[in-house]
């Protein structure tokens, strides 16, 4: 019954009521959009350390981490493959070599991770193929003389492979993007002309456009203009076991990109076979094996890696977490950060809400006083305060969650693109478009937290009705 | 028998300079069943009275014995808990809850007492078709006439099944057609319930209805009369 009466005080001044709902509304929509956006990177950011860098437990020969030589291969090797084969845990892994290389084009070069594969079992375990560069060839599936690479689009731009270059082609896609006639004229000037690196484009594009068609078309014509150079041929050069130096040249086949830059720009996928030897290692000599396995629990994977631990006490087994603890960390803490969101927003509305029941409070004073005359308890006035700020505060919260996870399963599907920012984002290993998520038990979480604040905020509008005498309450006019 | 029992009851306040004697040496028993008037010139201590009667207020000195036990003996909580199961109040501002109908106003005492919602149902309908609302049991109180609203809580003081009923002034704020009409139904349940009503006026058309006038003149009694047909 009290709990009917708070409800329907709720009411009673309607405007006022309204104003209070409409900011815990906005407040709510406001952090539980922003957790949703966030914990939707973090999966991201999770799922691609998982799936597409690291897989969810490395095996590595643990004098290769101090110092990656060629020769620090794992151990016994056919042992541990076939304890993989046969292990419950596993559901995929692929076997690498890898080998610190330096990357040579004509115009320029860099360091790299050459790592050597075995195309089907890298399929299974890391999702590098699904992220090759539109025009910009296969995953080894295309036929060569060569011995084939495929690169990432930022080794590619180091190695100045990745051209740009204003073709006929480039100029009809051009004009179906509606960039006006104006502009597309002073394109001719630099028209057919290849540039080797983007900054040289850019400087070209700078000096033909003006700055308002240079801030609207720029990034489409950089993005329609680059292309890789077919048929592009990079040369390894690297420490072979026996400490001379050998070289390879390699054809690029695909150029490939991820979320993370240094990623990319530390790896270069060749097949095994074509490798192993020219690096003097045998068929058999790896150096990180890959595992995805069955369950995704931490605790299952945790449970496997000491397993293998005990069983294989030579090599070293690192988890996801271990092997990128940036990311480790987020998945273990974000949910408190939503949480603190929550919180300071929750903690600056209970200012409005407080005032709110304060007034609520002041104007019924008379009221307070015949309730306890005839007969209510203190602990009841109280408990009826403070069900009505509950109630308050809960309406506006509940609309706010709605309108929030609609926001969520709407975005989560479309994603969000930042990429006006995605350099930065990238760099550091998160992607520009965001596909934001959240849990169920979130809400539930909410809806405690907004429970407490609402407790809390009653406690000051309640004390001053309980500190009311009813005879003075009454003679009031 | 003995329903309210008043010995020497004081009350002095003395915030200001001199000490004012609102209530100064009431001593008087009102019986199961009377219909008493308590009159007396605006200042007179009537309101403070009835207050010490129904546990709001606390006597200086002096006691009131209400079936039996002591209201000096009561703490906070419980003097909340007796107010609740034993004495109905009529406001002179009708004082509903706002926010609920006629019934649900009359039930709400009842409620507190944890009645079932089945006797709360059934006894609100009839208390409020006593006192002739029985048409408006589901209107809230800004629908109805001060007349009506002040009905509602004759209705709302009686559902607990009181001792008694204490009005301070109940018609100060109606007309003269309601003012008549409550007290017609005042007195009906005075006559056919023997229920205990308790109430101050300075309104003579009301002191006339009484059976019992007890007049108050700075707060001591003047005089105390019953009228025939009282026993
Ligand atoms: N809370 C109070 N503080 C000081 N004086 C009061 C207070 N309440 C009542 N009085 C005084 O006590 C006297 C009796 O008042 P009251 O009982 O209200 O009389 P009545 O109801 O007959 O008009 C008056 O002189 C009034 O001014
Ligand atoms: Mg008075």
């Amino acid at each position: 019954m009290i709990a009917s009466i708070s409800w329907k005080n709720v009411w009673r001044n309607k405007t006022r009521s309204a104003v209070v709902i409409v900011a815990v509304t906005l407040g709510t929509v406001a952090g539980v959009f922003v957790a949703g956006l966030m914990n939707g990177w973090v999966a991201q950011r999770i799922n691609a350390t998982i799936y597409t860098e690291m897989g969810h437990l490395k095996i590595q020969n643990p004098n290769f981490l101090v110092n990656e030589e060629t020769q620090y291969s794992i151990k016994p090797i056919k042992d541990l493959t076939a304890y993989l084969d046969n292990a419950e845990e596993v559901d995929a892994y692929s076997k690498r070599s890898k080998i610190m290389a330096v990357a040579a084009t004509a115009r320029a070069n860099t360091g790299i991770m050459l790592k050597g594969i075995n195309v089907e079992n890298e399929k299974q375990v890391s999702d590098v193929y699904t992220k090759l560069m539109p025009n910009a060839g296969t995953f080894f599936e295309s036929k060569s003389r060569f011995p084939q690479v495929v690169i990432s689009n930022k080794t590619a731009e180091m190695l100045r492979i990745k051209n740009y270059r204003i073709s006929e082609k480039v100029m009809d896609s051009l004009k179906i993007l509606e960039i006006p006639q104006d502009g597309m004229a002073k394109l001719e000037s630099i028209a057919n002309k290849r540039f080797i690196t983007k900054k040289k484009f850019e400087t070209a594009i700078n000096e033909t456009w003006t700055k308002s068609e240079i801030e609207s078309y720029a990034p489409v014509l950089i993005k329609t203009a680059a292309y890789f150079q077919p048929r592009a041929k990079i040369t390894f050069s690297f420490t072979r076991t026996n400490g001379e130096i050998g070289y390879q040249t390699f054809q690029v086949c695909g150029v490939f990109k991820t979320a993370n830059t240094m990623f990319d720009q530390m790896s270069a996928f060749v097949k095994n076979e074509d490798l192993y030897a020219v690096a003097g290692l045998n068929a058999n000599q790896f150096h990180e094996i890959s595992i995805v396995t069955k369950s995704t629990d931490f605790k299952d994977i945790k449970a496997f890696q000491s397993k293998l631990s005990k069983a294989f006490p030579e090599q070293n087994f690192m988890t996801w977490k271990e092997l990128a603890p940036d990311a480790g960390m987020l998945s273990d803490f974000m949910q408190i950060y939503y949480y603190i969101i929550m919180g300071i927003i929750f903690f600056a509305l209970a200012f409005g809400i407080i005032n709110t029941m304060l007034m609520a409070i002041l104007e019924r004073i008379k009221e307070l006083g015949m309730l306890m005359a005839i007969g209510m308890k203190k602990l009841q006035v109280f408990a009826m305060i403070m069900l009505e700020t509950v109630f308050l505060t809960l309406t506006g919260s509940f609309i706010g969650m709605l309108i929030g996870g609609v926001l969520i399963s709407i975005t989560s599907k479309t994603g969000l693109n930042f990429s006006s920012v995605e350099e930065g984002f990238e760099a550091i290993g998160w992607s520009a478009i965001v596909y934001p998520n959240i849990e169920l038990s979130f809400f539930f979480g909410v809806t405690i937290l907004v429970i407490i604040v609402a407790i809390l905020s009653s406690i000051i509008p309640a004390r001053k009705a309980l500190k009311l005498k009813p005879i003075e309450a009454l003679r009031i006019e | 028998m003995k329903v309210i029992e008043i010995d020497n009851l004081k009350k002095t306040y003395s915030e200001s300079e001199v000490e004012v004697h609102a209530v100064n040496g009431v001593t008087l028993d009102i019986e199961e069943g009377e219909f008493t008037a308590i009159v007396g010139p605006s200042g007179s201590g009537k309101t403070t009275l009835l207050n010490m009667i129904g546990g709001l207020d606390i006597p200086t000195s002096g006691e009131v014995i209400i079936g039996g036990s002591n209201m000096n003996h009561l703490n906070g909580s419980e003097l909340t808990d007796f107010r609740k199961n034993n004495i109905g109040f009529v406001f002179q501002a009708y004082n509903l809850i706002p926010v609920l109908t006629a019934k649900e106003n009359t039930e709400f005492v009842m409620k507190l007492q944890g009645k079932s919602k089945v006797e709360c149902e059934k006894r609100s309908k009839e208390l409020l078709e006593s006192v002739g609302l029985g048409e408006r049991i589901n209107a809230r109180p800004n629908k109805m006439s001060g007349g009506q609203q002040q009905r509602v809580a004759v209705a709302r003081a009686l559902a607990s099944k009181p001792k008694f009923v204490l009005a301070d002034e109940p018609t100060a704020n109606l007309d003269s057609k309601s003012t008549e009409t409550l007290l017609d139904i005042m007195e009906k349940l005075n006559k056919e319930e023997n229920i205990t009503f308790v109430f101050s006026t300075h309104d003579a058309r009301v002191v006339k209805k009484a059976r019992r006038v007890i007049t108050l003149e700075d707060g001591k009694i003047l005089s105390d009369v019953r009228k025939n047909g009282g026993e």
